[in-house]
């Protein structure tokens, strides 16, 4: 008897299809996208650099929120050896394009229709953020958006440049 | 039948009926925002069905408030 509970605790999580959330600390996947502009690009490409990897998606009303205030950090931290990655994760590229051709975010966009970002990172909300310092660990999650949100996330991305937050 | 044969037939119909469920992730979410997956494709006709239905009935206060019985209302 015992040996079957055990059994069925052993199918219950092979069946859970719920991947491991990404924790802080943890070493951020290498993975590649096709980006707006056609090139296939992967976050090993910016090794060296502080990433922040943002999901998006067109039906996601805090996504539209945050994407122009990240926008803003790309472009105030752009020379400091930072960047903002934008993964568009829905199915349709229109209805990302749509939102792209309203709000315009100079950061590089990722399309990634099949999901294969958020399974490796272990996504569990809409949207999160992922802060990758330099050698590619992750130093800070933002889950969900709302404006006050700002602050804290500038500070997280100044303390991973190494600039007093 | 005895106790054991009773467990894995029971773990079996559990596995096959589980293999069936899909769990949506959060960035597929967007899929069940499609008005295809709606309960209701189109409200407008779902109003007057249901103010169909309501006055039929000689209900009162439609399907959203208490009350009923003569349809005078």
């Amino acid at each position: 008897m015992r040996r079957l509970r055990r059994l069925l605790t052993l199918v219950l999580l092979v069946l859970s299809p719920q991947a491991m959330a990404m924790e802080i600390g943890a070493a951020a996947p290498n993975l590649s996208a096709l980006a707006s502009d056609g090139r296939m690009l992967s976050l090993n490409q910016f090794r060296g650099q502080v990433v922040y990897v943002d999901f998006w998606a067109s039906w996601c009303a805090p996504c539209r929120e945050a994407i122009p205030v990240l926008d803003t950090m790309y472009q105030r931290y752009q020379g400091r050896g930072f960047t903002v990655l934008g993964v568009n994760v829905d199915t349709e590229r229109k209805s990302a394009q749509r939102m792209i051709d309203q709000l315009l975010p100079k950061f590089p966009l990722l399309f990634d229709p099949q999901g294969k970002w958020p399974e490796a990172f272990g996504l569990r909300d809409m949207p999160t953020s992922y802060l990758i310092d330099a050698k590619g660990v992750v130093r800070y999650i933002h889950k969900g958006y709302r404006a006050r949100d700002a602050q804290q996330i500038e500070a997280a991305i100044k303390a991973a440049l190494g600039e007093k937050p | 039948m005895n106790m054991k044969n009773v467990c894995i037939t029971g773990l079996a119909t559990a596995l096959l009926a589980l293999s069936g469920c899909a769990q949506v992730q959060p960035w597929q979410r967007g899929d069940l925002a499609r008005p295809g997956m709606a309960f209701e494709s189109d409200p407008l006709l779902t109003t007057y069905r249901q103010h169909v239905a309501v006055s039929k009935e000689a209900a009162s206060g439609d399907t959203t408030l208490g009350g009923g019985g003569c349809g005078c209302n």
